[in-house]
């Protein structure tokens, strides 16, 4: 039974405003020529933008938001593809117990995952100090998204390609590179989007994790919103969305469906 | 051209037996069919060929060089998977290439070789497709010209047909047999499907729960088979339960029912222990010939008729059980009416006794 059309393009027109709206908002509200950070904008301006990017804590906060999400990113996508290969080529219960480990912290609360590494590093005697302890929260946070990624472009596959590759003279590694990884490279570029996205914009993990020094973005922005309250909030939030966005859309030109 | 000699070759999985130590010669050029039920051992032999499987013990030796322990890259061989396991992000002449490429062939023999091994496959207007815009019968060429493209020492095919209609799969079955007389290579041809291992090999091995229960040619397979489960599994199979009337140098005489006396040439079957009162004979359907009421040497009445095209078969109820005979088309006979069956005696073959395990 087909659902009257005009009665679908309302509700699908519903779903973006419910979807888009908080964006625009944030995204109108960085506009704003005012003092504080309201809705609708008193006057447009792109002030908050300028002070923003003279604003060195939020720069670096970014710059170093982003290193941490490229450098989770790259751990991930080695760990990610090992275990999605030994999950696709295996059957029992180790093939499942990797795939259960990888996906916990997708699972559990988030907050959960945080408090659990923070008692880790401590009983190890390691603590928050150094970064190492943010850096596994990142790779936990983004395993999943390389893994799942990953599985969908091997699940399907024929495993008797590389191993056609084998026969034909191809060590196990060349046979990875010529073959296995040309197939699964959508799901390594799509889930490597997630992953930095993920990572970039991650609070409960950082934000018990951090230790002292400098922050990633989102706990900077949250440290700036308790004692300021102007539209330059906004205005980071939006750079970091068009970020995101560029990401995307880079994404997909590159890497996108083209079979 | 190389041999291929399997000597005692084992495969345990855990502590289940997938081979119990099977020895095959192949000689130069031969074409070989590994025939068998699923799980009987005749996938595993292959993949212990190609070494994607390590052997438990035995030896594989190619041209009497052991290389059981070597890597699947070292071997030197073709091979066609029955997924044809084609690469899909190349092109029909980067599948054909890759091969050469990781032999480091020069780049101007790659693309002759290349050329000329579309030619002989009759790919060459699709040398820049991808294998998904290729119908099944030209992904199955693909393969077969990128396992030859190498010159490899041997050739090992997985049920190739399987995947392909009726239709195609005999054509590709006379492809690939003349390919493989023109190229001359050792050729193992894994499959389940009798007929096709009867019409292509040289020779076909019959396998059983991992091990080899006949390797003769096709001929003898069909017409002299080692025992009453290869009758079964190579085509249809009449086996008659006849009581010994006498034995002497030059054969057994036994006795139809109804007192016909049947003198059965001696087999290479192992003779019985103690003096043997029956005999389990077989005839195929074919050698079975249906005439007049009151002729022939057994009497019976037939059940079923189903006409199949090029020729009839029959059911036929006789005091030795139902028994599946085929006749000629011209052969006016209904279902109800009472016949004669002719057998030549000469055609029938004894069966040695039924394993002790099953004759219980």
């Amino acid at each position: 039974m087909r659902i009257a059309t005009p009665l679908l393009a309302v509700f699908r027109t519903l779903v973006y405003v419910f979807l888009l709206a908080p964006i625009l908002v944030v995204v109108l509200a960085s506009l704003n020529a005012g003092n504080f950070l309201t809705f609708p904008p008193q006057g447009l301006s792109l002030r908050w933008f300028w002070t923003f990017l003279n604003n060195d804590i939020f720069l670096n906060a970014i710059a170093y938001s982003a290193t941490l999400a490229a450098c989770a990113t790259a751990v991930s996508l080695v760990l990610g593809t090992m275990a999605s290969l030994y999950f696709t080529r295996h059957a029992g219960k180790h093939a499942e117990a990797v795939r259960i480990g990888v996906l916990l912290p997708l699972i559990l609360p988030e907050i959960l995952t945080a408090i659990a590494l923070l008692f880790f590093f401590y009983e190890i005697g390691v603590g928050t100090e150094h970064k190492i302890a943010l850096f596994t929260g990142h790779v936990l946070m983004t395993l999943p998204f390389i893994f799942l990624n990953v599985n969908t472009s091997l699940q399907g596959r024929d495993d008797s390609i590389e191993l056609a590759a084998r026969t034909l003279g191809a060590s196990r590694y060349t046979a990875f590179r010529r073959v296995t990884l040309p197939l699964i490279a959508p799901g390594l570029s799509t889930g490597a989007v997630f992953a930095f996205i993920i990572s970039f914009d991650t609070f409960g993990i950082s934000f018990i994790l951090k230790g002292t020094g400098s922050a990633p973005l989102p706990i900077q922005l949250f440290d700036y919103l308790r004692f300021n309250f102007t539209p330059e909030a906004a205005a980071v939030s939006t750079v970091s969305i068009l970020m995101t966005l560029v990401l995307v859309v880079a994404a997909d030109l590159l890497f996108g469906r083209r079979d | 051209m190389t041999e291929v000699s399997l000597r005692s070759l084992q495969k345990l999985y855990g502590k289940t037996a997938a081979l119990k130590a099977i020895s095959l010669d192949v000689t130069h050029g031969e074409f070989v069919s590994l025939l068998g039920p699923s799980g009987c051992g005749k996938s595993t032999t292959l993949k212990c060929i190609a070494g994607f499987e390590d052997i438990t013990d035995g030896r594989i030796c190619f041209d009497n060089k052991d290389i059981s322990r070597k890597l699947p890259e070292d071997r030197d061989i073709g091979m066609v998977f029955q997924s044809y396991a084609l690469f899909p992000h190349m092109t029909v002449t980067q599948n054909l290439a890759f091969g050469l490429e990781m032999r480091r062939v020069p780049k101007a023999d790659i693309a002759r070789r290349v050329a000329s091994a579309m030619e002989m496959v009759q790919l060459t207007p699709y040398a820049d497709r991808y294998p998904k815009a290729l119908s099944g019968g030209q992904q199955q060429r693909v393969a077969l010209a990128r396992a030859l493209v190498i010159e490899p020492a041997i050739l090992l095919l997985d049920e190739p047909l399987a995947n392909l209609d009726a239709k195609l799969r005999d054509e590709m079955r006379g492809f690939i047999r003349d390919l493989q007389k023109r190229v001359g290579i050792t050729t193992i041809y894994v499959t389940h499907d009798q007929n096709e291992a009867m019409t292509m090999s040289d020779r076909v091995v019959v396998m059983f729960d991992g091990e080899i229960a006949q390797a003769a040619a096709p001929e003898d397979v069909y017409n002299r088979p080692a025992s009453e489960r290869v009758a079964r599994f190579v085509g249809n199979a009449n086996i008659l339960d006849l009581p010994v009337a006498g034995a002497d140098a030059q054969g057994t005489t036994v006795t139809l029912p109804g007192g016909t006396p049947l003198h059965i040439a001696p087999c290479a079957a192992p003779a019985r222990a103690g003096a043997p009162d029956r005999l389990r004979v077989m005839a195929r359907p074919e050698q079975i010939t249906l005439t007049g009421p009151g002729l022939g040497q057994l009497p019976g009445r037939i059940e079923k008729r189903y006409f199949s095209g090029g020729h009839v078969e029959y059911t036929v109820a006789t005091e030795c059980g139902a028994l599946f005979v085929t006749g000629p088309t011209t052969q006016h006979v209904s279902e109800g009416d009472t016949v004669g069956l002719s057998f030549d005696p000469a055609r029938l073959w004894p069966l040695p006794d039924p394993a002790p395990e099953r004759a219980q």
